[in-house]
């Protein structure tokens, strides 16, 4: 048994839905009319090239394809990330890149090998949606936990600088800011876990559900997702913020405001 | 405006003190530009074992600028500067920090309770031999002053005179030979300020170098160097 197709006509007929809340944009006026049809023409045009994507991929099952297809992946994270957080690329990308490939493949490959005993490591049945949700994730929290790092060092300069004339080294001045931000980056994610399954049903799950499986089945996935996704986003964000601190600071240990794009 | 230095006025005070061979802090020509600006240019400056130095001016002529260049907090363009005989760099500056005692202008000591932030320094592997010097923090919080039941309060709670005596009796705790002091007394009243001109006279053994225009500071140093 799996899940009901849906049709072009029928999933087309169901963007009328969008009527309501965009009529209601209107009427209060709310000014993201513009910015809410152009997310939903992306996010169909994403997903349709994804799909048509995916398809091919799922067809060859090449353990080379499917890699490659993660680390595509990656590359678009790190992307976001050094966006998001206001970091020079050049500067970062290689540490963010190192972050987000340990933070996805150790939870992934424990994932699909010891748990799910797949002899093949890189089955793209398992391997793209399992790592695409724990690398979303990952993105997340390091956009959040870098974020945070970066400006409590900033904001907190007199602090930080006479931590370092007090003798210490780099990694015992950084230490208190990469505690705190490693807190903000996990939080959601520990919120979620102790709210799961009362406040709302996860993604994976229902999808689990909706192919047809039997929930007892749907619930030890999600609960092995749900460990694997905190366990990949404290590595990633640990990983990133130590990674990047040698490209943050300067040789001298203080902040280089060059770094960021902001910068003068 | 471009800072020079006056070398000749030396305080009627004088703390005395041992002179080595060996300058403890020896700043040679060093130019200072931030975005674009010159804050000091082709400045000199020595300041031997055990004397005192109080680095006087206007503001903004780059008084401060001189102690977080001796930190390596800002990097000249040109020039250089040793510690101990020792050249500041990327490699030296580690272990060079652990012969600077800083007390800044206005402190931020961050947040917590004070006891953990005296104890802080001291969890770094640079200065793990020196925990038995905690046991000092009671004759020190006397001598200045400060009352025992600080150890338990917030410390952003504490007042710009406490930051500043606080930090003076972290720098002591640590046991460092060279003191930057910024400003030392500007939030401090006279009977504080007499405790801590009275301590800076107990040690001879150690370099100061200070920024100030406190008069009582400038009238005790070994010699003053005004930035004009």
């Amino acid at each position: 048994m799996g899940a009901v197709n849906i049709g072009p006509g029928a999933l087309a007929a169901y963007y009328a839905l969008l009527i309501f809340p965009l009529t209601v944009m209107v009427w209060f006026r709310i000014p993201i009319i513009s910015r809410t049809i152009t997310a939903v023409a992306r996010m169909t045009l994403q997903l349709l090239f994804v799909g048509l994507y995916l398809q091919v991929v799922f067809k060859l099952n090449n353990p080379w394809v499917n890699s490659l297809w993660l680390i595509l992946m990656i590359g678009v994270a790190d992307f976001s990330i050094a966006r998001g957080c206001g970091l020079r690329l050049t500067r970062f990308a290689i540490p963010l890149f190192g972050a987000l490939v340990a933070g996805t493949a150790i939870p992934l490959l424990l994932f699909v090998g010891p748990l799910l005993q797949r002899p093949d490591l890189m089955d793209a049945q398992y391997v793209i949606p399992i790592g695409g949700m724990i690398l979303g994730n990952c993105l997340r929290a390091d956009i959040i936990g870098i974020r945070n790092f970066y400006d409590a060092v900033q904001k907190s300069d007199k602090a930080f600088v006479h931590a370092l004339s007090q003798g210490a080294r780099l990694q015992e001045a950084v230490r208190p800011y990469l505690r705190d931000a490693c807190q903000a980056a996990l939080l959601p994610t520990v919120a979620t876990m102790a709210t799961i399954g009362l406040v709302a049903l996860p993604g994976m799950m229902t999808g689990v559900i909706l192919g047809g499986t039997d929930p007892m089945t749907a619930i030890r996935y999600q609960i092995a997702i749900m460990i694997a996704i905190f366990s990949g986003t404290a590595i990633t964000v640990i990983l990133a913020i130590l990674l990047t601190v040698r490209k943050g600071f300067t040789p001298y240990g203080v902040l280089d405001l060059q770094a960021f794009k902001s910068a003068p | 405006m471009k800072p020079s230095t006056d070398f000749g006025a030396d305080g009627p005070g004088g703390w005395g003190g041992n002179r080595a061979s060996v300058p403890s802090i020896e700043i040679k020509n060093i130019t200072v530009r931030f975005e674009g600006k010159m804050i000091l240019e082709d400045f000199s400056l020595h300041v031997n074992s055990g004397e005192k130095v109080v680095l006087t001016g206007e503001s903004g002529l780059g008084k401060s600028t001189v102690l977080r260049s001796v930190l390596g907090f800002v990097i000249p363009v040109e020039g250089s500067i040793f510690i101990n005989g020792q050249p500041l760099s990327p490699e030296t500056v580690w272990r060079l920090r652990t012969f600077l005692a800083y007390v800044p202008q206005e402190p931020n000591l961050g947040s917590g309770p004070l006891r953990e932030w005296l104890e802080r320094p001291f969890t770094y592997r640079a200065n793990s031999g020196l925990r038995k010097n905690l046991d000092r923090i009671p004759e020190l919080f006397d001598r200045f002053l400060l009352s025992m039941d600080l150890l338990e309060k917030e410390v952003s709670t504490l007042s710009g005179g406490e930051k500043q005596r606080v930090a003076l009796v972290s720098a002591i705790l640590l046991d460092r030979k060279i003191f930057l002091l910024d400003e030392p007394t500007s939030a401090l009243d006279d009977s504080n300020r007499d405790r801590m001109m009275d301590y800076l006279r107990s040690i001879p053994d150690r370099a100061v170098l200070a920024v100030s225009h406190d008069p009582a500071l400038l009238a005790l140093a070994d010699r003053v160097v005004r930035l004009s």
